[in-house]
């Protein structure tokens, strides 16, 4: 017998009297009613940023501006492999380890935990690194429920990706005499794009 | 694994007496972490909340081991590799084997109580293996080279006096910097270890069947840095932190963290299904699961103590505790302090070996009412007692005192003639010499108590 076979014999004996009680089925949290205002309510009471961008310019030189508008102003950005395009700063690219941001693109958002949600595809390095990470929300796809997120995510199913990160507000601690600091390992600062 | 339960009453006296910075630290780090979960229950239905996480763990340990070779052939397919450890000792091997295969020189950690349980560090270090602890508090603990005292806060207990002059000594900060110019110092000496390591180890908050996820939960970052740069991750997991579905996390990752910290959700979870896959430009190259039995099937096995495994290791029970604020986690003498350490040492360990833990609580309930997945904890306290006094393994002087007890109870005559000569004796300078009262009394003053009985009261009619 192997440590694997005795692990799962001995579970099996210590159940085998019990009764098998049942699932209870979704936990059913009643859904915001606007699913984008919840998340940025919830978003920024954890110290998360949200910003829209201006409408009148193109999202790239609009993003450009912004970051370089940013104290202290960015000079190096990485940027994730599955930011558009047209979504993207003209700023000069460099490693992630070195950037003073990371732009990455979101799968989606949930209101109601006020998360993003980041697929590894679009980059660990660029979503963990540099000290400011601003993520573009795709519109339509804040979902009222974490619930309902991570049920569209079941249904990739095979295309799950590797790894997803949920990040609901600046990297804190309150391990030194009880006071939060922010930024202590991951980015101080987290920048929702919406739109 | 000897463990240092056994001296918990000298070393919570000694701490109490000669360390009073610990009861005023871990107090008010209890009472603000309590605080905050009160505020965060009652932002939601938090009795629904904490009955339909009770169901599905419930139902979960009810079926474990269908959950087990499903989240073992998910995590398979996923590209993963599992490995199951019967106890401590094994799950060290395998971890040393993988260190080896992959010449490891560097791991960072990401905070696990399961690695403390196993006693891992020491055993990587035997291997001329640098290991870093990255979560802050446990960074701290390493460089003061203590165990953690707190499931959550792990240095909850060190003032931020204490934490200055050891950060003035090792990294050369200001002797009066505050919290922000601490925790930057701390950042920048651990900058480059996630990019020079070899290998992330971590613990798992869950691990979802269906998916093969091993989900994780923290505040700072440095869990999904050390499970997202170094070529390996070695996820440690214990076999009851099962769940059945991905939607089922929605619940639990909200809930855990409002039980803990009051916060909607940790800042960051990582939710890792397996290796990184081509085209991906980072992320580790092999993922490891070690599957975690070391005592887990003998809880489950106990008739009671089964539910402790519902346990979330959220911390709630331990900020509530009036027995835990006075000493912190350390009196204990085990890696799980507080009243989930008394009802689960004793199923981990063994009751002998667990003795005098289930005795250290005043069963006021409060436990109960804060644990999210509404664990029996003073019911399990009184369960495990029952064992340990038909075991013979409590004190003779408690015995006696229990017999003695029992005696009187079942003699109306003696139990009235007890009753006043007790009050009769408070009374009096006497009092401070009888036994428990007189420790009691030693820096309070004394109530004077009524010269009439209860009894004698009762029947005139209380006003």
């Amino acid at each position: 017998m192997t440590g694997r076979e005795r692990i799962l014999a001995r579970v099996a004996r210590a159940t085998a009297g019990r009764e098998g009680l049942p699932h209870p089925g979704p936990l059913d949290v009643p859904p915001a009613d606007d699913p984008a205002a919840a998340f940025v309510k919830r978003f920024t009471s954890s110290g998360g940023e949200v910003v829209e961008p201006d409408p009148g310019r193109p999202a790239g030189a609009w993003l450009t501006a912004f970051l370089e508008g940013l104290d202290p102003a960015v000079a190096g950005v990485a940027i994730g492999p599955e930011v558009p395009p047209e979504r993207r700063p003209r700023l000069p690219e460099v490693a992630a380890a070195h950037a003073g941001a990371g732009v990455s693109a979101a799968w989606g958002a949930a209101a109601d935990s006020g998360s993003l949600i980041l697929p590894s595809t679009g980059g660990r390095a660029v979503q963990l690194l540099p000290p400011v990470h601003v993520v573009w929300v795709p519109e339509g796809r804040v979902f009222a429920r974490l619930e309902d997120a991570l049920a569209e995510l079941r249904k990739l199913d095979e295309d799950l990706p590797a790894a997803v990160g949920l990040h609901s507000g600046p990297s804190k601690s309150a391990d030194i005499g009880q006071t939060v600091v922010t930024g202590v390992h991951g980015p101080g600062r987290c920048i929702a794009v919406m739109g | 694994m000897p463990t240092g339960i056994r001296d918990y009453p000298a070393r919570a006296r000694e701490i109490i007496r000669k360390d009073p910075l610990v009861r005023e630290s871990v107090t008010g780090a209890t009472i603000a972490f309590d605080e905050k979960r009160r505020r965060s229950y009652a932002e939601i239905d938090a009795e629904a909340w904490r009955r339909w996480a009770e169901g599905v763990k419930n139902h979960t340990l009810t079926h474990l081991d269908r959950y087990l070779t499903e989240a073992e052939a998910r995590l398979e397919a996923n590209g993963a590799e599992v490995h199951w450890a019967e106890d401590a000792a094994e799950a060290r091997e395998i971890v040393m084997e993988l260190a080896q295969r992959h010449s490891v020189r560097d791991v960072v950690k990401g905070k696990s109580m399961l690695t403390e349980e196993i006693d891992l560090n020491p055993a990587l270090e035997r291997a001329r293996i640098d290991v870093l602890e990255t979560d802050l508090g446990e960074f701290i603990l390493q460089l003061f080279n203590e165990p953690p005292s707190h499931i959550l806060g792990p240095a909850i207990h060190k003032s931020l006096q204490q934490v200055r002059n050891l950060f003035t000594e090792v990294l050369r900060t200001d002797s009066d910097a505050d919290p922000d110019t601490l925790a930057q110092a701390a950042r920048e000496a651990l900058s480059d270890v996630f990019i020079r390591a070899d290998m992330g180890i971590t613990g798992a908050n869950f691990l979802v069947a269906e998916t093969g996820t091993v989900a994780l939960i923290e505040n700072e970052g440095n869990i999904r840095l050390a499970t997202s740069l170094p070529r390996v991750h070695v996820a440690i997991v214990g076999i009851e932190k099962l769940l059945p579905r991905m939607t089922d996390l929605a619940g639990f990752l909200q809930l855990t963290a409002r039980a803990a910290t009051g916060q909607p959700i940790g800042c960051f979870v990582s939710l890792i299904q397996g290796p990184a896959l081509h085209p991906e430009d980072d992320g580790p190259e092999e993922v490891h699961v070690i599957l975690v039995d070391n005592g887990r099937t003998d809880v489950l096995a106990h008739e009671h103590a089964w539910e402790a495994l519902r346990c979330l290791r959220c911390g709630a029970c331990l900020n509530v505790c009036p027995v835990y604020r006075q000493t912190g986690g350390h009196a204990y003498g085990y890696v799980y302090s507080g009243p989930i350490g008394s009802v689960l040492d004793p199923g981990l360990l063994g009751l002998h070996e667990a003795m005098p833990l289930p005795f250290a609580s005043s069963l006021c309930g409060a436990c109960f009412d804060a644990c999210p997945v509404r664990i029996p904890i003073p019911e399990l306290l009184l369960e495990w007692r029952r064992e340990a006094q038909e075991a013979g393994l409590t004190p003779w002087k408690e015995r006696a005192a229990l017999a003695g007890l029992a005696g009187m109870a079942t003699r109306p005559g003696l139990y009235r003639a007890a009753g006043k000569l007790g009050s009769r004796l408070a009374g009096t300078g006497m009092a401070r010499s009888l036994p428990m009262l007189g420790a009691w009394a030693e820096d309070r003053a004394l109530p004077k108590p009524s010269r009439r009985t209860f009894r004698e009261l009762w029947r005139a009619g209380i006003e």
